[in-house]
C-alpha cells in the first residue's frame, strides 16, 4: 500500500459522532466538574446518552470499543481526543488509570488472570503509584520500602500525586526492596486498597487543572499484602517476567504517554473552534487588517494542532504494527502539549478578557492542559528520551 | 543616558518590596477566594500612595514621574497581581482625575484619595486590539448635553466604580474624550458577573454604556486636550505591562529558587539547562521588557521621540514574555508546580489575565513551540 495518513471512514465516523455527543451532552457539565472537584453526580445518565460505545466499565455487560482497522492504539488516539474535546471530566468516568498496564506488563500468567483480565471485563480504576515528595522523574530514587516477612511483604512509605488512588480497586506500589541495589532493588507489588496499612492521606490535592480527577496522597503503614502480589513472582519465586522492575513501569507506560498528547489536540481543538465561532460573529469590530491576523492566526494553529497529530499517529501506529519506538512515543507524547498550551491562550487573547472569564471554558482548559507536559513523563523528560537517539545515554 | 534609578526610584522600589513581601503576597490567596482585597490590605496600598498618583494638596501622595510609577507597580506586583492591579486600577481613576479634571472635578478627589471604600475605575479597554486611537465607544457633545455609548470589557469593580472614568472619541473630531461617570448611573449596563482565570480581586467584568449626562461629567471640560489625555491612557496601558513583568519576575524567582534545593538524577535540577535555559531566557527577556517599558514610559512623559505603536509593542512584548516565563517557572516545579501548595500557579494564571485584557494580534504571531 502507498503511503498514507488517512483514517478509515468508520473511524472517521466514529470519532465525529462522539466528538458532537462530548460536545453536546458532556460540555454542559464541565464548570460544575471543575467548581466542585468531582464529575457530575449524573454521569453514568449523561454517558448513557452516547450513540457510540464510550468502553463504559460500570456497566453490569462491559462495554468494548469498536475494533477499527487501524488497530487498537491509533483507536485509542482518536478516542482520547475526541472524548476530551467536550471536556476533560469524562475520562475518569471510563476507568482511566494505568496500575494495570503495569500488570500486564510485569505480571505472571496467573497474575495477569487475576489483576489484568478483570479489568478488561468489567472495568475499574487501578492506579499507579511511583512518585513520591523526594522524586517524579527520578525513578531511581524509590524510597517506599518492602519488607519480606514470612509469606507476606511488609510495605511503608509514601506515595503522591497517585490518579485515582483513592478510588482505585488497586494500587500498584513501587518499592525497594534492597536500596543498596539502586533502581534494580525496585519492585511493584499490588496493594488491594482494602489491605490493612493502606491509607488514603489525602483523597484529592487543590490544583490548578484537572480538578475533577482524583490525585491521591497515599500512606503506607506497615502495610501487609501476600508476596505473591508482588508482579514477576509466584509463591515459589521469581517467574520471568517480560519486563522488571523500574524498566517494568515505564514500559508500561510509554504507550499510554501519546494519548496524553491526543487529550491536548483535544482541548485545542476544541479551544479554536470555539473561538472561531466565537470571532465570526464579531468580524465587524475588527478592522480589516487585524481580522485577516486573527485568519492566518486561527490556520496557523490548526496546523500545529495537524502536525501534532500526525507525530502522535506516528507513534501508535508503530505499536499497533508491533513495532514499537520508545523515542517515537517519547515524540508523539513531547511534540504537542507545550504548543497546546499557546493555542489556548492564543484564543483566549483573540477573544479579549471575556476569553478570561469563567463564562467560557477556555480558561479552565487552559489550567487542565498544562498537566499534560508534566504528567507521565515532562516534556524535559521526553527530550531526554528523543535526544538519547541522537546521542546516546550520557547522564540519567 | 543614565540607566541608574534616581533616590525617587530607588526609594519607591524599596518601599513597593517591602508591602509586596510582608503585605501583599500573604493576602494573595484571600483576596482571591474573596474576589476583593481585605480591607487592611487596601488601606496600607491606599496609605502608602503608590497606587494612586494623586497630588499632595488633594489629599493623595505626590504624583512620580511615569517611571517611578512603573517601578512601583512592578514591584507591588511581584507580591500579587491580584491585588496589586485591583488597587492600581482604583487609583488609576483619581490619577487622570487629578491630572485632566477641572477645578471642580478635582475637588471630589479629596474624599476619593483618602477613602478606605472607594473603588474607582477607568473604563478603557474594548477588545478587538483597538489601541486609544480607535476607539469605538463615542461621546457625542451636544450644548450642554454629553452622551456616550459603546461598550467596554475587563472593567474593574463594573459593578461599584465611583467614579468610572469612561475614555471614548469625540464623534465630531476623534479626538481622546474621557466622561466621569458611576456604574450605577442610569444607561450604564453592567453584564453578570463571573470570575475570572485570575485577578478576581479587581471584580472586573463588562459594561454597556448608552449614558445621556452633561458637559459637566466631560473630564476636563468641553475643550479638554485629547493628545494629553490620549498620553495618560497610553501609560495606563504600560502599567498593565509592568504587573506583567513584576509578577512573570517573581515566578522566576521561585521556581530558580525550587531548582536549587530540588534533587533529581543526584543533582539539583537547576544543574540541567532544560531547566536553567528557559529560566536564563526568561530572566533576559524581562530585562528586555523592563528597558522597553521605562524607555516607552519616559518619552511619553516627555511628550516627544514616540513611534506611533511603540506602547503597543511594549505592551504585547511584556505579555508574551510573562506568559512564556510563568509557564517556564510552573513547568520547573513539575507535579509540585500544578498543586496550590506553590503560588506558582497564580502568576500563571494572572499573566493569562493580564495578557487578555490588551492585546493587538498585529503586534505578535502564534508560533508553535515546536
Ligand atoms: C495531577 C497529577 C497526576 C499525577 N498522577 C500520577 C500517578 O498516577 N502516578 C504517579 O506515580 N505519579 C503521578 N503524578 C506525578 C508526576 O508523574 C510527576 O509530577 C512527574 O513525573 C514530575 O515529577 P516531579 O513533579 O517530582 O518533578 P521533578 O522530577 O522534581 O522535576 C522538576 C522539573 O525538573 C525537570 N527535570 C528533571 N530532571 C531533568 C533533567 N535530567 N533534565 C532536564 N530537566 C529535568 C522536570 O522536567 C521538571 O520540569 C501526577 C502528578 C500530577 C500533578
Amino acid at each position: 500500500m502507498t503511503y498514507s495518513a488517512q483514517l478509515s471512514k468508520p473511524l472517521v465516523d466514529y470519532a465525529r459522532t462522539l466528538r458532537e455527543w462530548s460536545t453536546s451532552e458532556a460540555r454542559p457539565y464541565a464548570r460544575a466538574a471543575d467548581t466542585d472537584h468531582r464529575p457530575p453526580a449524573n454521569w453514568a445518565d449523561v454517558l448513557d446518552t452516547c450513540p457510540v460505545p464510550l468502553g463504559r466499565v460500570d456497566l453490569p455487560e462491559p462495554q468494548a470499543l469498536p475494533d477499527f482497522e487501524e488497530g487498537y492504539w491509533v483507536r485509542a488516539l482518536v478516542f482520547y481526543e475526541s472524548l476530551n474535546y467536550g471536556d476533560i471530566w469524562v475520562h475518569p468516568t471510563l476507568g482511566g488509570g494505568i496500575g494495570h498496564l503495569v500488570v500486564e506488563s510485569m505480571g505472571t500468567p496467573e497474575q495477569l488472570e487475576k489483576w489484568y483480565e478483570p479489568v478488561l471485563e468489567r472495568g475499574f480504576t487501578t492506579g499507579f503509584a511511583l512518585t513520591e515528595p523526594g522524586f517524579g522523574s527520578d525513578t531511581s530514587q524509590v524510597s517506599t520500602t518492602a519488607t519480606r516477612d514470612g509469606d507476606n511483604w511488609v510495605i511503608n512509605g509514601t506515595k503522591i500525586y497517585c490518579s485515582g488512588g483513592a478510588t482505585a480497586e488497586y494500587v500498584v506500589v513501587f518499592a525497594t526492596v534492597d536500596k543498596s541495589l539502586g533502581a534494580k532493588g525496585i519492585n511493584a507489588f499490588v496493594v488491594p486498597k482494602d489491605a490493612p496499612g493502606f491509607v488514603v492521606a489525602k483523597e484529592n490535592e487543590q490544583k490548578l487543572g484537572i480538578r475533577s480527577w482524583v490525585t491521591s496522597e497515599l500512606v503506607f503503614d506497615h502495610c501487609v499484602i501476600p508476596v505473591e502480589n508482588q508482579l514477576g513472582w509466584t509463591p515459589d519465586g521469581a517467574a520471568t517476567p517480560r519486563r522488571s522492575g523500574q524498566g517494568g513501569a515505564l514500559g508500561a507506560l510509554a504507550h499510554n504517554r501519546p494519548n496524553m498528547s491526543a487529550m491536548c489536540i483535544g482541548l485545542g481543538q476544541a479551544s479554536i473552534d470555539v473561538t472561531a465561532g466565537i470571532l465570526a460573529g464579531q468580524k465587524a469590530g475588527f478592522t480589516p487588517q487585524r481580522w485577516q491576523a486573527v485568519e492566518s492566526e486561527l490556520e496557523r494553529m490548526n496546523a500545529a494542532l495537524e502536525r501534532g497529530r500526525r507525530m502522535t499517529f506516528r507513534a501508535q501506529y508503530l505499536v499497533d504494527q508491533g513495532k514499537e519506538d520508545r523515542a517515537v512515543s517519547a515524540a508523539g507524547k513531547g511534540y504537542a502539549p507545550q504548543t497546546v498550551e499557546r493555542v489556548i491562550r492564543r484564543c483566549m487573547q483573540l477573544l479579549g478578557p471575556e476569553g478570561t472569564s469563567q463564562d467560557l471554558l477556555l480558561e479552565k482548559w487552559y489550567r487542565d492542559v498544562k498537566i499534560m507536559d508534566i504528567f507521565e513523563g515532562s516534556g524535559q523528560v521526553q527530550r531526554i528520551v528523543v535526544g538519547r537517539t541522537l546521542m546516546g545515554r550520557l547522564v540519567g | 543616558m543614565n540607566l541608574s534609578p534616581d533616590e525617587e526610584q530607588e526609594a519607591v522600589a524599596e518601599l513597593a518590596t517591602s508591602i509586596a513581601t510582608e503585605i501583599v503576597s500573604p493576602a494573595a490567596r484571600e483576596a482571591e477566594a474573596a474576589g476583593a482585597v481585605p480591607d487592611k490590605v487596601w488601606a496600607q496600598l491606599v496609605e502608602s500612595g503608590l497606587t494612586a498618583p494623586i497630588p499632595e494638596e488633594l489629599g493623595g501622595g505626590g504624583v512620580p514621574d511615569a517611571v517611578t510609577q512603573l517601578v512601583a507597580v512592578e514591584r507591588l506586583a511581584y507580591g500579587d497581581p491580584g491585588i496589586t492591579m485591583a488597587a492600581v486600577w482604583s487609583g488609576a481613576a483619581g490619577g487622570l482625575i487629578a491630572r485632566h479634571g477641572t477645578p471642580e472635578q478635582t475637588e471630589r478627589l479629596r474624599g476619593l484619595a483618602s477613602s478606605r471604600d472607594a473603588r474607582a475605575a477607568v473604563a478603557l479597554f474594548e477588545g478587538f486590539g483597538r489601541g486609544p486611537a480607535e476607539l469605538a465607544t463615542s461621546v457625542t457633545v451636544d450644548g450642554d448635553s454629553v452622551r456616550v455609548q459603546g461598550r467596554k470589557v475587563g472593567v474593574p469593580f463594573a459593578a461599584i466604580a465611583d467614579p468610572l472614568v469612561v475614555v471614548g472619541r469625540d464623534v465630531r473630531d476623534g479626538r481622546l474624550r474621557a466622561v466621569v461617570l458611576a456604574s450605577t448611573d442610569d444607561g450604564v449596563g453592567v453584564d453578570e458577573m463571573t470570575r475570572s482565570i485570575a485577578l478576581d480581586a479587581a471584580a472586573m467584568g463588562s459594561v454597556t454604556f448608552d449614558v445621556t449626562t452633561t458637559t459637566h461629567a466631560l473630564l476636563g471640560g468641553v475643550d479638554a486636550d485629547g493628545d494629553a489625555l490620549t498620553s495618560s491612557v497610553q501609560h495606563l496601558r504600560l502599567l498593565n505591562a509592568a504587573a506583567q513583568i513584576g509578577l512573570a519576575q517573581r515566578a522566576v524567582e521561585y521556581a530558580a529558587d525550587y531548582a536549587t534545593t530540588r534533587i533529581a538524577f543526584g543533582t539539583p535540577i537547576a544543574g540541567f539547562q532544560g531547566v536553567s535555559f528557559p529560566l536564563a531566557e526568561a530572566l533576559m527577556r524581562l530585562d528586555a521588557a523592563r528597558l522597553e517599558t521605562k524607555d516607552v514610559a519616559d518619552r511619553l512623559d516627555l511628550g516627544a521621540g514616540l513611534g506611533a505603536r511603540d506602547v503597543d509593542h511594549a505592551v504585547s512584548y511584556a505579555s508574551e514574555v510573562a506568559l512564556e516565563a510563568t509557564r517556564d517557572s510552573l513547568q520547573t516545579l513539575g507535579g509540585h508546580g500544578f498543586i496550590t501548595d506553590h503560588p506558582v500557579e497564580i502568576w500563571y494564571r494572572s499573566a493569562a489575565a493580564l495578557a487578555a485584557l490588551d492585546f493587538d494580534p498585529t503586534c505578535s504571531a502564534f508560533e508553535p513551540a515546536l
